[in-house]
């Protein structure tokens, strides 16, 4: 599951609108846009309003195998052009200067950038780096639920020394927009990545029915898991195994049996 | 495929980091203030990282020369390791750096002046006595040469202490640099192998077995010691023909009388490193391999072990004479 993370309606529209995404109706804490393997959800200005909304889609969508995250919007920069696309690969906490680094990615299509998150708008553009005030807090919270390698902020430059772009909503977007391409490229290869690792998890659907053939102790379930999740990558196919275990009366015989099949499938390498 | 770089600004004027640099030109580098904020944080997926690592340049500030584990050593009383660089070109599946580090980022720690500086003293604190020091301990000793320039430097540091011996631990076939320096034999390159069986199922990225018997034949033809590291062996159906032929296709070349040393153990880790990588790996059938725990160690049941070990240990001593022989002793 991707999981988008946008301040501003504006922001977000880009994405909402090439992915088709569906407004979600009912939500209460946040505008929230859904797709099959992707979602949207706009935060609000802020570092704790980011961070917030991360967390909230984290404990929304906690029964995925994995979560990956783009935090996409506008920032300002001293020397960069409008319209101008970065990749962040350091970000800044203006406030308490705790560093963050997003993992590098295999396609460095975007170029890279710092970027220092303040938490009042400003214009006094100091520093060789972009300045928001979202993304120290996204990607705080969003390192809570996944690794560094499945998370990504992309900034676009609305405002510099020369012009200021970023209270004009259809400008933001119509910034945004250009780069739809390059986004989805990151795109594609971030969910090719998170796929990768969802893979390696077995369903919820069939644990549970594995844990309601015994009382597994809780050592036990940490067993169970380890064999459970060996054997769905060696495809060795749940239901074949669910029946086999059916036969068994007691949660040792099935771990047992699991183990004994493990320790078979292994020694081929 | 290296990343980017990441540069600790202390170190940007230090010459080897501005040769790397130099070398890498094209890569985008980060400047941070300490490599531990890149290398140290949990949230990072090492089989993921693996795929991209970067770089890191930084500076190593104590600890540059630590005592060896119990049991690591080739016969000497003192014995020693030190880490110009963490972790790993390769990728070898029952490698312990990848339950260690968090991160798959190379490290490389361009104060050389201060490892060799520790590396005198320790050396001196022992009088007259022989101090062997082990690279290739964090790292492979040897695959990142045209980058660390490690024997430029190393190589002649030990040659200067007299009581100063090195072990180079590598599957690397960079033998360049030590070939275009005068053999010292102080100086052992240990070329570690496995059979060709968990190579082909293990070794991601490494050199063929063929390829780095010819390096290893090439160094000791110029008069460079050499050594054979047989650790781990890895149990599987097949492993009593894989090791035969192993030793086959490795004395058909090396001549077994001039080896220094033949070092041989069974696949072991320790409990919080096997799964911490079990987690990163839960389709690999190494880790699903039937495992006992063993004062904090998982390794094979020791029947399994022992009968592995009596069986290669039988197929080497055809080869190599006993004195050669050092077993890994980690078992209480």
């Amino acid at each position: 599951m991707l999981i988008w993370v946008a301040a501003l309606h504006c922001e977000a529209s880009p994405v909402i609108d090439f992915y088709r995404l569906r407004k979600s109706q009912g939500e209460k804490a946040f505008d929230l846009y859904l797709g099959d393997d992707m979602a949207c959800i706009v935060s609000g200005v802020g570092k704790l309003a980011s961070a917030a909304a991360s967390a909230w889609m984290a404990a929304r969508y906690r029964d995925e195998a994995s979560l990956a995250w783009i935090n996409i919007g506008t920032a300002g920069a001293a020397r960069h052009d409008i319209g101008a696309i970065f990749l962040l690969d350091k970000i800044v906490d203006g406030d308490t200067a705790k560093c963050y680094f997003p993992a590098p990615t295999s396609i460095p299509l975007l170029p890279g950038s710092a970027c220092l998150t303040l938490s009042q708008p400003s214009r006094d553009y100091r520093e060789d780096c972009l300045f928001d005030m979202e993304a120290s807090g996204f990607i705080s919270s969003a390192l809570r639920f996944s690794s560094a390698e499945l998370i990504r902020c992309i900034k676009v430059v609305s405002d510099n020394r020369h012009a200021e772009t970023g209270r004009n909503r259809e400008q933001v977007s119509a910034l945004i927009r250009q780069h739809i391409d390059s986004i989805e490229q990151q795109t594609t290869d971030l969910l090719a990545l998170n796929n990768e690792v969802a893979a390696l998890e077995f369903s919820a659907e069939s644990w549970q029915r594995l844990l309601a053939l015994a009382h597994f102790t809780q050592t036990q379930q940490n067993r169970l898991r380890v064999l459970w999740r060996y054997l769905h990558n060696r495809d060795l196919g749940p239901e074949a195994l669910l029946q086999e275990l059916s036969t068994r009366r007691t949660a040792a015989s099935m771990i047992d049996m699991l183990e004994r099949i493990s320790h078979g499938n292994s020694e081929t390498l | 495929m290296t990343s980017c770089i990441y540069l600790e600004s202390g170190i940007r004027h230090h010459p080897l980091a501005q040769n790397i640099l130099e070398r890498l030109h094209r890569l985008p580098v980060i400047e941070i203030e300490h490599f531990g904020e890149v290398f140290n944080p949990r949230a990072q997926n090492f089989r993921l990282q693996k795929k991209n690592p970067a770089i890191i340049i930084a500076s190593k500030n104590k600890g540059h020369v630590l005592a060896a584990p119990e049991g690591y050593g080739l016969g000497g009383d003192h014995n020693y390791y030190f880490s110009h660089m963490l972790n790993c070109l390769y990728d070898c599946r029952y490698c312990f750096l990848q339950g260690m580090y968090r991160s798959a980022h190379q490290v490389v720690f361009v104060n050389y002046e201060d490892f060799g500086e520790q590396i005198r003293q320790t050396a001196a604190s022992h009088g007259q006595a022989p101090v062997w020091f082990f690279s290739g301990y964090d790292c492979d000793s040897l695959a990142n040469e045209p980058l660390t320039h490690f024997t430029e430097y190393f190589i002649p540091l030990v040659a200067s202490i007299e009581n100063a011996w090195m072990e180079l631990r590598t599957k690397s076939t960079q033998v360049r640099s030590m070939l275009n320096q005068e053999p010292v034999a102080r100086v052992v390159t240990a070329f570690s192998f496995s059979d060709r069986f968990s190579h082909d199922s293990l070794e991601h990225g490494v050199p063929s077995i063929a390829k780095r018997i010819d390096a290893m034949r090439r160094l000791s033809d110029a008069g460079w010691p050499v050594g054979l590291r047989f650790d781990p062996v890895v149990y599987h159906e097949n492993y009593e023909l894989g090791f035969s032929e192993l030793l086959d296709q490795v004395f058909a070349e090396i001549d077994a009388d001039g080896l220094h040393s033949v070092s041989l153990g069974a696949f072991r880790l320790t409990r919080d490193h096997f799964h911490r990588v079990s987690r990163l790996y839960p389709d690999e059938p190494l880790f699903a391999q039937n495992m006992q725990l063993d004062n904090g160690i998982v390794s094979y049941p020791s029947a399994r072990e022992r009968q592995m070990i009596e069986f290669c240990e039988a197929q080497l001593m055809k080869y190599i004479p006993v004195q050669t022989y050092h077993p890994c002793e980690w078992h209480d």
